[in-house]
């Protein structure tokens, strides 16, 4: 091994170890010093492991958990940059620290979260045997410019890895067009099933064909423009999944119980068998709402593409818990305090369409930032349904906080709430005080910064887990 | 008999990328809370209802693989319908996009140039730089003199032709080009600005004047008794105080 090898390699674990005396995450700094002496550091770290990255705009955290937890019960530990450092110097921070001192990997095996944008520099590096796209949908403008940007972007990661198996969302017309014109073997999964109505398709992300530009039919909608879409034009449509949801048996706060469809153990993923050779199974996902349902599919789909048994993987869902800020429920006092990260309309109208299905009386915390990483533009807050909740008499109470805690409760007024119900708390600290005294349920719905800081809040109150743990 | 105003939401399904269904909320709100009624009618792609039948137009911002499905539908007549309702005085607020396509063209940096509707003497040329951030300008006296916070995200550049009244001087930030310190447009009863956030809800002066030009075409008479806008108002000046380290008297 080259000399400016082995001086990453040192660089990146003593200044993880530095910043972790200090109590602080270390989870891209590391990366940073790493590749200020070898920018190949990444290639030669992770040589010879076999690993699945995830990418999109909603679901990646979540559907890495999921993945981790089925490679763990197929007796597969892995690696996973779990706190959500997804650019490449978290990536390269995280497969750096896993190395012996002579730069081997301690794990054969890696679930990698990767941000659209950083995928193209990050997947020739690694070169995943798998690779999932979530979706695709509007967010963080300012950073990316627009949905059609980040998808070119997500293309030109892909088309770097032709050797990867690509795990798309069927239902997602965007995503779906990137088997159009790349050569990777391509698996799907998706719903069989409708799971609701479009609302409003003005709204819709993608509502022209992207090969012709005609305005896309639906034989059913699931949420946002995800479903059954095809193009009356030229014919472009949703295709087969080989993993699909085709009945929702029971859809509580604790899970899902559904019906789903399978590939059968030993298919050959990209050639479509998925679908020919299949059988149904009932499933138990172990966190609510739809859109979890879709990560789990995608979960599924990409341990069957990965190589590992459809039925097994689909069995350790059940088990599968909520990961850093998204549904993940504290105690503080003496209520239960749930977070939902959201960061974007069709995440945050999902977030809100399971906040108007929760139990009453409960309070609501509702938390905005503009810093870098939540994108300084927050007129996407607009196009997210706040009126699903605002005039629900069940929401006792709501407070607004963050930096933009103004524009959210100027929303919450257009959107119909009494407003002698919403409270202005600037500070996360004070917003745990409020948490603290509530006596009925709080559910937040905090955007990135803003999750990070009041989950240090909520931490520091109640001595839960450091987020690197 | 009282009063209504009819909206006319022109390609909502295409142009509608910064949150600017809030624009219309917030027309809507601020008429009905003077009793004054108002319909939203949606006209997008394919549509063609009889444009002279509405009193206040509104058309947002958009992305660039959309907008060559809008053009054509802009050539199939709905174009001039709606430069003869600019001309005509009719009230219309475009943002961004929609506001860009008012002019004559649009010229990408590599020099392709896009012919739009030309109802207003301006023309766009595509930049490299993106002017990206929160902003904020006065209006001009004609559209009322208050200040206006917004959001900027453009990499257009808008020249104003000889003689066309800006919407506004920039306070901070770029502005219809970045380098002559206008910001939008205001030409007979049409506003343009690069603002979106949505531009209203934050700045209700702002959203009072354009509803009172819709008012004063039709009615000819325009008094709109004050509303309780204080929510609206700590927005408003949280962005110009915390953001842009201005005062409110400017």
């Amino acid at each position: 091994m080259k000399l400016r090898s082995i001086c990453a390699i040192a660089a990146c674990k003593l200044t993880r170890q530095a910043l972790r005396l200090l109590h602080r995450g270390g989870t891209a700094l590391p990366g940073k010093a790493a590749l200020l002496f070898d920018p190949k550091i990444l290639e030669k770290v992770s040589a010879g492991m076999e690993i699945i990255v995830v990418t999109g705009t909603n679901g990646k955290t979540t559907t890495c958990g999921m993945l981790e937890g089925a490679l763990r019960d197929a007796g597969r530990p892995c690696l996973s940059n779990k706190s959500g450092a997804n650019l490449l110097s978290g990536v390269t921070a995280e497969l750096t620290c896993n190395t012996t001192w002579s730069g081997k990997p301690k794990t054969r095996y890696a679930v990698i979260e990767c941000d659209e944008g950083a995928l193209k520099q990050v997947v020739p590096l690694i070169r995943p045997k798998v690779i999932v796209v979530t979706n695709l949908f509007r967010d963080q403008l300012d950073r990316y410019g627009e949905v059609m940007h980040t998808l070119e972007e997500i293309r030109t990661g892909v088309l770097r890895s032709p050797g990867s198996i690509l795990c798309l969302n069927a239902d997602d017309s965007l995503t779906g067009s990137l088997a159009l014109d790349v050569p990777n073997p391509v698996v799907r999964y998706g719903f069989d099933i409708p799971t609701g109505e479009q609302k409003d398709p003005a709204l819709s992300d993608a509502r022209y064909c992207i090969r012709c530009g005609a305005p896309y039919s639906y034989h059913y909608h699931t949420y946002a423009h995800l479903g059954g879409f095809y193009c009356p034009k030229c014919g472009y449509s949703r295709p087969q999944a080989d993993a699909a949801v085709t009945k929702i048996l029971k859809m509580n706060q604790d899970g899902t119980c559904c019906r789903v469809r399978l590939p059968e153990d030993g298919w050959t993923p990209g050639t479509g068998q998925g679908c020919a050779d299949s059988y149904e199974m009932e499933i138990t996902v172990g966190l609510p709402a739809v859109y979890n349902l879709y990560n789990a599919m995608a979960a599924v789909c990409a341990c069957a593409a990965f190589g590992l048994s459809a039925k097994e993987s689909a069995l350790s869902l059940k088990a599968v818990h909520s990961s850093f800020g998204r549904m993940e429920t504290f105690t503080v006092g003496k209520t239960s305090l749930q977070m939902i990260l959201v960061k974007n309309p069709a995440g945050c109208t999902q977030a809100l369409e399971y906040l108007a299905s929760a139990e009453k009386p409960c309070r609501v915390l509702l938390c905005l930032n503009d810093r870098t990483a939540d994108g300084h533009d927050i007129s996407w807050i607009w196009d997210a349904d706040y009126e699903k909740i605002c005039k629900d008499p069940g929401l006792t109470e709501i407070v607004v906080s963050g930096d933009r805690a103004e524009d959210m409760q100027l929303r919450l007024k257009y959107a119909g709430a009494d407003t002698g119900r919403i409270r202005l708390i600037r500070e996360m600290k004070e917003a745990v005080s409020w948490i603290e005294a509530s006596r009925t349920p709080v559910y937040a719905l905090p955007n990135y910064t803003s999750m990070l800081e009041l989950r240090e809040a909520v931490r520091e109150r109640t001595g839960a887990s450091e987020f690197w743990q | 008999m009282g009063m209504e105003l009819k909206i006319c939401h022109l390609y909502p399904e295409v142009l509608n990328l910064y949150g600017d269904r809030g624009n219309i909320l917030c027309m809507k709100r601020r008429l009905e809370a003077r009793g004054i009624s108002c319909s939203v009618t949606l006209a997008g792609i394919g549509d063609n209802p009889d444009l002279t039948q509405f009193d206040l137009f509104f058309i947002g911002g958009g992305q660039d693989f959309e907008q060559e499905v809008l053009l054509d539908d802009l050539r199939g007549g709905k174009g001039d319908s709606i430069r003869s309702a600019v001309l005509d005085g009719k009230t219309f607020l475009c943002i961004c996009g929609g506001y860009q396509m008012m002019g004559h063209y649009y010229q990408t940096h590599d020099g392709v140039k896009c012919e739009f509707l030309g109802a207003v003497d301006l023309h766009t040329v595509g930049g490299r730089k993106r002017m990206i951030d929160n902003y904020a300008y006065v209006l001009g006296e004609e559209s009322g003199g208050s200040t206006v916070v917004g959001f900027e995200n453009h990499s257009g550049r808008t020249y104003l032709g000889e003689g066309v009244q800006p919407l506004g001087r920039v306070l901070k930030g770029c502005g219809n080009n970045g380098e002559d310190g206008t910001e939008g447009v205001r030409f007979r009863n049409l506003f343009g600005t690069y603002s979106h956030g949505p531009v209203l809800p934050k700045n209700p002066q702002f959203a009072d004047e354009i509803i009172k030009t819709a008012l004063q075409y039709k009615y000819d008479s325009a008094d709109l008794e004050p509303l309780d806008d204080s929510m609206e108002m700590q927005a408003h000046s949280r962005v110009l105080r915390h953001y842009l380290h201005l005062s409110e008297s400017v």
